[in-house]
């Protein structure tokens, strides 16, 4: 750990439990089933840098994301924030500074302020819930001030969130997770749900308040194109572990899990129509039963059979490292193949 | 190519109240036979508002006040609900974001397809089995004997999907509406699914209709692309001409402010402000408050539909044929 | 297309706050139930100056005058207007005060099966596991009995337990307790299905990370989010336990019969009908079927117009 890393996981794992009640397991004679959410997860988030994760739904993104948040207690493994543990926090009142200088942005504008209160008390919450400043004229100025720093007006501090549009309302939710002036953002999806060029908007005042208050983010997005735009580090995601992470530049550029290699060639790029590309086959499997080995195996165009039993450990490639066993063994080609007709090669069923 | 589908003038408004809403205003194109033509729009354009029109299946209180569509040479925005129910399905088939509201909860995959066929084409029972599940293996479901006795629960989103296009292509239509048709799946499967509607289109030319608010998805699929705005159409053309080189500035600024996986870093280009509502309607071009070209007429005049290459625009930088100057970022 | 017409903002998405009176002014059920249902409200709260004699008054009561049919004339020239009872009661002022009793037993019950109810959903919902199964269990074995039963139980026992004295002291509140006994549960499950998707809502996460108590997170944010369909609940209850009430008051085991209430003025009646003494029953009971009618009604409408899936 450096000394300017402000967040670290290690060995992070999050298993659901999504067992039927007791007495159907008994009836049906069922086992307990768990959900592999997230498998030993390591990562280092630098001061001031735009950390992403980026993966297809079901990944374990999202549960990283709230982990971190302190919403979600981890199964197994640590998050240290500012090198405190905070799964030793045993009370509420022992996590208040970690909550005060960690907060979220939410995917959803429509759902993440409550429909009955107006936006100022909205974003009061977090200065009122830490005792930041009296209610009174200094938490007006302080209101409007927040306002005027996500591009809205004074005044709209009296509407109530229906009065604005959808990305209007994720400027609000900017400027409550700004409200305990954190040092740590995580920004869960935050213009998925948006139009393109709202999404312009909100992503260019998300850099421009990283510059001014030198945050440092965790963005979790399905959009490789925001991704790129946005990140300095790059954690590739797939069934619950990461199977490449490292310099943004390089993994966009260079990427050397067949993964990434996949998913970079699967996005239809507006801007450069009619190329060429390997299609990614099938479905990601189930993660109550994921695969054996390496998760990726069954879709992976250049597995053996080492990948079917062994799960691949992170090696260095240059600023990145790389979970595959066609990686380690340099037997990886140039360009992937097309692994299978897509029209036969769905392995998904149920 | 003679045109299979025209609307001319759609208009759609919407009762509320004492007043009425525009949704969509003086809407015009055509889709000739086995062409996609992609429909894009934020959200709010009237881009679904369209697609529903032309299914007739326009709930109150909105309802079309004016114009015609035109379907192989008949009128069918004045059919009544039980001929337009017999077009539905048999010509034109329709396909939605969400798969599950087009599957029967209740009905396996086999009997859905099987009674949609029984109810539109002259062919029996056994027949209509058989195709069943020889569209099943076409739209590349594994096992497809087995699963025409599955429920749609039983299937993952991507595979449901593929059940609804083999849906929509049972009865052999001629045109397919497809509203945001892989919105909801993730991006491997979105292109899976988007090669195999493309691939399932042009072996039997099948025009479709491809409504969206993905630029990347037209540039995948579509050969022309509509742009909507506030209701009205600004803009269409050949699909590489308009990711390439748009004519009419809501388009262009659009297209710059996607972020691409090529330009990192930086601002993007932002459209300020954002799109009137139906509520609050714009006089003049719907779109000037929000140009960085707005002209005096502008504010006052609508402009009507330019020739700018080989696209339409709706401009009045496009009048006299000029060249729109591409926006600064 | 209801969906997208809320996102684009065609239709204003707090659809409670102004449109909710457009409605109202729209329904002739809705205005006539509502002003049949405040105007027997108002009745009996002013039940002291409307009423044209104390019903609880033994002083009024002639025992010349009983029975006395509508529109007679008493001994000392009293109109009755709607004629006497066997003790010669006034049956107006009678059914004003019964419709005191019927609305204010109706109410308290209501209120209090309402906070029990949005209590223990809260709990149940919020918390989950072993608290939500528990509150859920006892839930499902209320709901097998019926509330009558329960009425009568709880009746039974305080009888046997307490004196007849203090018994018919305590007989309001005991009824209260019963009927509210028996419908607490819906509450309860209602507020519980209700907090589970709102607990998972962002804004609760949101301030969950911010490090709010969950005593605040639900007070002030789960619980204002959940009220509306409660409000409709108890609307429609209402009707149902003013029903139970006069049904058990009828039946002998609720109001003691010195106290009117709508149940036990057609209970006195009952006795009567056959010797041509009609208006005794049918006077009350033509009372208590319009208040629950109107009642009724009105938190049907309420109920359609609170419930954003069918305004399209």
């Amino acid at each position: 750990m450096t000394p300017d890393t402000i967040l670290s996981v290690d060995g992070l794992t999050v298993r659901f439990d999504a067992s039927q009640p007791l007495l159907t397991r008994l009836v049906t004679r069922t086992g307990r089933r768990t959900v592999h959410a997230v498998e030993l997860v390591d990562l280092q988030i630098a001061r001031g840098s735009t950390f992403a994760l980026v993966g297809e739904s079901g990944c374990g993104k999202s549960t990283i994301a709230r982990t971190i948040a302190g919403v979600q207690r981890p199964t197994g493994g640590g998050v240290s924030f500012m090198g405190v543990d905070i799964a030793a926090f045993r009370t509420r009142r022992a996590s208040m500074r970690y909550r005060r200088d960690l907060q979220m942005i939410f995917q959803d504008p429509y759902a993440s302020l409550n429909p009955r209160w107006r936006v100022g008390r909205i974003i009061a919450e977090p200065i009122v819930t830490h005792g930041l400043l009296k209610r009174g004229r200094e938490l007006d100025l302080r209101i409007e001030e927040l306002l005027s720093t996500v591009g809205l007006s004074p005044s709209d501090a009296r509407k109530f969130p229906h009065q604005f549009s959808g990305g209007q309302r994720q400027r609000i939710s900017i400027a409550r997770a700004l409200a305990s002036n954190p040092a740590f953002i995580v920004c869960d999806e935050p213009t998925s749900a948006l139009d393109v060029s709202v999404q312009a908007q909100i992503l260019n005042l998300m850099r421009k308040l990283q510059q001014e208050l030198g945050l440092t983010y965790l963005l979790i997005s399905h959009n490789l194109a925001v991704v790129a735009h946005m990140a300095d580090s790059l954690g590739v995601m797939y069934l619950g572990r990461i199977v490449e992470q490292g310099d943004a530049g390089q993994l966009l550029d260079d990427p050397q899990h067949p993964y990434t290699r996949l998913l970079l060639d699967t996005v239809p790029d507006p801007h450069a129509p009619n190329r060429s590309r390997t299609r990614l086959a099938g479905e990601v499997p189930s993660p109550l039963s994921p695969p054996t080995g390496c998760a990726f195996h069954p879709r992976c165009p250049v597995a053996n059979e080492r990948c079917s039993h062994e799960i691949p450990r992170p090696v260095r490639v240059r600023k990145a490292w790389v979970s595959c066993h066609a990686v380690e063994e340099a037997r990886l080609p140039p360009s992937l193949p097309n692994m299978l007709d897509p029209l036969n090669n769905t392995g998904d069923a149920a | 190519m003679s045109a299979l589908l025209e609307v001319e003038n759609l208009r759609v408004e919407i009762a509320a109240r004492a007043r009425r809403l525009v949704a969509i205003d003086d809407v015009s194109f055509s889709i000739p036979e086995g062409e996609v033509l992609g429909v894009v729009g934020e959200s709010g354009a009237g881009k679904s508002v369209t697609g529903t029109a032309i299914l007739g299946l326009l709930e109150r209180p909105a309802y079309q006040a004016g114009g015609r569509i035109v379907f192989r040479g008949n009128r069918i925005d004045n059919l009544d609900g039980e001929a337009m129910r017999a077009l539905r399905g048999r010509e034109i088939a329709a396909v939605f974001q969400d798969p599950l509201t087009s599957l029967d909860p209740l009905m396996t995959i086999g009997a859905q397809l099987v009674e949609t066929m029984l109810t539109h084409l002259p062919i029996d029972r056994q027949e209509a089995w058989t195709r069943a599940h020889r569209l099943l293996a076409e739209v590349g479901i594994p096992a497809p004997r087995e699963r025409l006795q599955s429920y749609p629960h039983e299937l993952s989103g991507g595979m449901r999907q593929r059940v609804v296009l083999a849906l929509a292509f049972c009865c052999e239509p001629k045109l397919i509406i497809a509203d945001e048709p892989t919105t909801a799946l993730d991006v491997s499967i979105q292109a899976q699914v988007l090669d195999l509607l493309k691939r399932m289109c042009r072996e039997r030319g099948t025009a479709v209709m491809l409504v969206t608010h993905d630029m990347g998805v037209i540039a995948e699929a579509a050969d022309r692309v509509a742009v909507m705005y506030a209701g009205r159409l600004v803009e269409i053309g050949p699909t590489s001409e308009i990711l390439r080189a748009a004519a009419h500035p809501y388009t262009q600024g659009l297209m710059a402010s996607i972020p691409t996986m090529r330009r990192r870093g930086g601002d993007l280009l932002q459209i300020p402000g954002s799109m009137p509502r139906p509520d609050a309607p714009v006089p003049g071009c719907a779109f000037h408050p929000r140009c960085s070209h707005v002209m005096d007429r502008c504010r006052s005049e609508r402009p009507s539909s330019f020739v700018s290459g080989a696209s339409l625009a709706a401009c009045w930088l496009a009048e006299h044929g000029a060249p729109a100057a591409r926006p600064r970022p | 297309m209801s969906t997208t017409d809320r996102s684009n903002g065609m239709i204003p998405s707090r659809w409670w706050d102004s449109d909710i009176l457009y409605r109202f002014r729209r329904s002739p059920v809705a205005v006539v139930s509502g002003i049949v249902t405040i105007a027997l409200i108002a009745a009996a709260i002013g039940a002291d100056v409307i009423a044209p004699f104390d019903a609880f008054d033994p002083a009024t009561a002639n025992v010349i005058d009983a029975r006395l049919p509508p529109g007679s004339e008493g001994i000392y020239g009293d109109i009755y207007l709607l004629g006497t009872d066997p003790q010669g009661r006034d049956m107006l002022s009678a059914m004003i005060y019964g419709l005191q009793t019927s609305l204010v037993v109706g109410l308290s019950s209501i209120a209090l099966a309402a906070f029990v109810g949005v209590l223990l959903g809260l709990l149940a919902g919020y918390f989950g596991g072993m608290l939500d199964a528990l509150i859920m269990r006892i839930a499902d074995v209320q709901l097998s009995f019926p509330a009558i039963l329960i009425a009568l139980l709880i009746d039974g026992v305080t009888r046997t337990a307490l004196s007849r004295e203090t018994h018919e002291r305590l007989a309001v509140p005991i009824l209260i307790a019963a009927i509210a006994a028996s419908f607490w549960v819906q509450y309860a499950r209602t507020v519980r299905s209700l907090v589970l998707t709102e607990r998972g809502r962002e804004y609760v996460l949101a301030a969950k990370v911010t490090g709010v108590s969950t005593t605040r997170i639900l007070a002030s944010h789960i619980l204002p989010n959940v009220l509306g369909p409660v409000l409709v609940i108890a609307t429609i209850n209402l009707a149902l336990a003013i029903l139970t009430e006069a049904t058990l008051s009828f039946l002998g085991v609720g109001i003691p019969s010195t106290q009117p209430s709508l149940g036990s003025l057609v209970r006195i009646g009952n006795e009567f009908i056959f010797s041509g003494d009609w208006w005794i029953s049918a006077c009350p009971g033509a009372l208590l079927v319009i208040l629950s009618l109107s009642v009724n009604l009105f938190g049907d409408w309420l109920r359609d117009a609170l419930n954003p899936k069918l305004n399209a």
